[in-house]
């Protein structure tokens, strides 16, 4: 079946003539030439300043370095995962309650959500930090990073599902209903879960999301990746070097991500969107 | 009309969409075993008052009664009703993310309660009835769409229900494929299904059905047996629509 995957590319441009060929040929080699230059210019930079001397990078030979930006990472790691699922928890909570049809409930769940979709997540993050203590309620700072990240991501998830559940045909509702099954019975057994395959990749685009919300746990004195990397700055002075290896595991975490979107998005939507939809009249 | 109380029965249904008044004070009533064709233009409300018998469509004023009980407006009992009123859709509808046999066996897993092996192998009976006992372990996406509408017509039947309703089954598909979803439909017909069919299908119509309603502008403008229809039209309107299909 993924041999007739049509790629974005021919799906949104015509096949080039070739007097196109030719202009994006030149076009590439001008932007190769340009981003070499960039390049070269950077690197020298780092050079002339002595940042690319070996005893600038020495200490990342140590395994100390690595064991404390691998307990970083698995702080990131723990943050993440535990916000990404309690966010995806509360997305379908919330997205539920603003379509159940009844009205209070879908006005609260909607003030809910446009509250936690329009408040930047380091706000969340000093309300649990300065001013939830300040009434006597202790929590560890791993709660202070998770729930806030959590709580920002459950808002915009709320709408992805949201989006979801309007995207499966009107058609597959009435016949479940049709059959007897109740409204409760119909989203449950036959809307969500094609509303699911359906956000899979907008759902893990906002793990993405959640990853690099996980980065201001500094504020609260977590020991993420980040707080780690702070702290080997210090030690260290190597502050383009830290962090340079620290873009660098954010990078390959986010393209691990990335990649299993891709993968999910193959197997789950092909075999359901390719022919129902043929449908005149 | 003898003492027997209808399968199906509206009285003085009406419906408004904004304006525009689609059912206009409708009467009509279908008896166990018949078979009941609705035909009319496009825009007539023929589909809009079969979709009312199972609430897929509210009425704004009048009666329906199933079996001489007043239609659920909502909540387990109206679940229940609908349990007992198969509908087959112009798009077939199947569940898109379960297997066929799995869309057979959804509703009487889940509303009669069925253990999963009866209802498994009364769903291959079924499937076999209807031709497509091959396909069970496929999802709808790979079947043509005669295959599809023929699977619909089994989910339904697995509900044992009182009566049918079939919104234009046959009007998105392929034409080499119409006569083998018709072929279903004229089965049950003889085995006594009361039925309710909205269609263009006017050689169905002549064939199988007892009794042909024509509706235009939300009104039931005509009816009578088939050949009282096709042969002798009563009104301007049903004249019209009669010539204006069979122009060629």
């Amino acid at each position: 079946m993924s041999a007739h995957t049509v790629s974005m590319r021919d799906a949104l441009y015509e096949a080039p003539g070739p007097k196109t060929r030719r202009r994006t040929r030149i076009i590439t080699g001008i932007s190769l030439v340009l981003v070499a230059i960039g390049v070269g210019l950077i690197v020298r930079q780092f050079y002339v300043t002595g940042q690319l001397d070996a005893k600038c990078w020495s200490f990342f030979l140590r395994q100390g370095t690595w064991r404390y930006l691998f307990n970083g990472f698995l702080g990131t790691m723990r943050v993440a995962a535990t916000a990404g699922v309690i966010s995806l928890v509360l997305g379908v909570v919330f997205m539920l309650g603003r379509t159940s049809g009844i009205k209070p409930l879908e006005v609260i769940s909607r003030v809910i959500i446009d509250f936690f979709r329009g408040v930047p997540s380091l706000l969340l993050i000093y309300f649990f930090y300065l001013a939830l203590p300040q009434y006597g309620l202790r929590i560890s700072a791993f709660w202070m990073i998770t729930l806030p990240v959590a709580l920002a991501a459950s808002g915009v998830l709320a709408e992805v599902f949201r989006a979801g559940v309007n995207a499966v045909p009107k058609g597959q509702t009435e016949a479940a209903l049709s059959i007897g099954l109740t409204p409760g019975k119909t989203m449950f057994k036959i809307i969500l879960p094609q509303a699911l395959r359906i956000v899979v990749p907008s759902l893990i685009s906002q793990l993405v999301v959640v990853v690099k919300d996980t980065t201001v746990a500094y504020v609260v004195s977590y020991p993420d990746l980040m707080q780690n990397a702070r702290v080997l700055i210090t030690n260290n002075d190597a502050l383009v070097q830290v962090y340079f290896v620290v873009a660098i595991l954010y990078i390959l975490v986010n393209y691990g991500i990335n990649q299993l979107s891709i993968y999910m998005a193959r197997r789950s939507g092909n075999p359901i969107i390719s022919r129902t939809t043929e449908n005149p009249t | 009309m003898s003492a027997e109380i209808p399968v199906i029965e509206l009285r003085n249904v009406d419906k408004h969409y904004g304006p525009l008044h689609v059912l206009q004070h409708i009467n009509l009533s279908v008896g166990k075993g018949e078979v009941l064709v609705l035909i009319g233009p496009s825009g007539s409300g023929k589909s809009t008052l079969c979709r009312t018998i199972n609430r897929l469509e509210t009425i704004d004023s009048g009666e329906i009664l199933i079996e001489g009980q007043p239609l659920p407006q909502e909540g387990k009992e109206l679940a229940q009703m609908r349990a007992e009123i198969g509908m087959v859709f112009q798009s077939f509808n199947l569940f898109a993310h379960k297997t066929i046999l799995d869309n057979v066996t959804l509703g009487p897993r889940e509303v009669l309660k069925m253990p999963k092996d009866a209802a498994e192998k009364e769903a291959m009976e079924l499937l076999t009835r209807v031709g497509v006992d091959a396909q069970a372990h496929k999802v709808p996406a790979q079947l043509s769409g005669g295959q599809q509408q023929r699977v619909a017509i089994a989910r339904s039947l697995a509900m044992h229900p009182k009566a049918m309703l079939f919104d234009e089954p046959t009007s998105a598909l392929d034409p080499e494929m119409i006569n083998e979803v018709l072929d279903v439909m004229v089965e049950l017909a003889r085995e006594g299904m009361t039925m309710v069919v909205v269609t263009h299908e006017m050689n169905f119509a002549r064939r199988v059905s007892n009794r042909v309603v024509f509706m235009a502008d939300g009104q039931i403008v005509e009816e009578g047996t088939p050949s009282e229809f096709f042969d002798n039209p009563q009104t301007a309107r049903a004249k019209e629509f009669l010539d204006s299909i069979r122009g060629h």
